[in-house]
């Protein structure tokens, strides 16, 4: 499966994928803002991709900009028992190539996730954890139209379709010409 | 860029960012600071192409990371030197 627009592409995670994720995963800088913070071993990374490839509760993608990935991104379900039925979904991604860590193109697989959700899989709600101390993922939400639902060390987060079809009309518009 | 377009960019930048023009050096980079978010990004750019008389691609918009880079990427679309 895959998604493109935006300018970029997410490709469904592949077998010959796992190492580069792997490595990616357990790089201090993303690990940091990772809800567990173990180093995972390439059999646990196995083991976890044969958990979830046919899971129709998960779906794991990797980030192409300009034919190179540069990060991961994933829907997993909340509640129920695949991503088509599912009323609450939770995205989640990260960028991993420092040039676009801190640019305007992380916002590109996450617009192209939320259309996914809202109009293909007919979502209701978009909802996500983050840690307090990741200030950037929190701005970054914010300015998707996420809302703050539970306030603690760990931040619930959740953005309707009417919410996020007003606050993302302008980087669509920048993302899309 | 001339001395004339180098003060239209830091005008536009300083405007967009609502920063101080002593503030707009080459150095200064997107996200580095609060008032250089992506909001400001798009506010940015669209004071640019006003600014400039200019469409930017979405490429060279994504690109436009500092002050330094923005420069460059206006020399590419003929802001005179």
């Amino acid at each position: 499966m895959e998604l493109q627009g935006y300018h970029v592409k997410l490709m469904q995670l592949r077998r010959e994928d796992l190492e580069m994720v792997r490595q990616w995963r357990n790089d201090p800088k993303i690990q940091q803002f990772m809800l567990s913070q173990s180093q995972i071993t390439p059999e646990q990374q196995q083991a976890w991709f044969e958990k979830i490839n046919n899971d129709p509760r998960h779906l794991q993608f990797v980030i192409y900009y300009k034919d190179a990935p540069i990060g991961a991104a994933n829907l997993k379900v909340i509640s129920g028992d695949a991503l088509q039925n599912a009323q609450v979904i939770e995205p989640g991604l990260y960028i991993y190539d420092d040039k676009y860590r801190a640019n305007l193109l992380a916002f590109a697989p996450t617009l192209l996730l939320n259309d996914y959700c809202f109009d293909t899989l007919m979502a209701q709600k978009l909802r996500a954890v983050v840690k307090k101390d990741n200030i950037a993922a929190l701005n970054y939400n914010q300015k998707l139209g996420y809302q703050v639902i539970k306030d603690g060390d760990l931040v619930e987060i959740e953005l309707d379709k009417l919410n996020y079809e007003k606050v993302s009309k302008p980087l669509k518009r920048l993302l899309s010409r | 860029m001339t001395k004339e377009n180098q003060d239209k960019l830091i005008e536009a930048f300083a405007t967009a960012l609502n920063i101080d023009n002593s503030a707009v050096t080459e150095q200064l980079a997107y996200n580095t600071i609060p008032e250089w978010d992506s909001t400001a990004h798009m506010v940015l750019i669209a004071e640019l192409e006003d600014v400039f008389d200019i469409m930017l691609d979405t490429d060279d918009i994504i690109d436009m990371s500092s002050v330094a880079k923005a420069k460059e990427i206006l020399i590419k679309y003929g802001v005179e030197m």
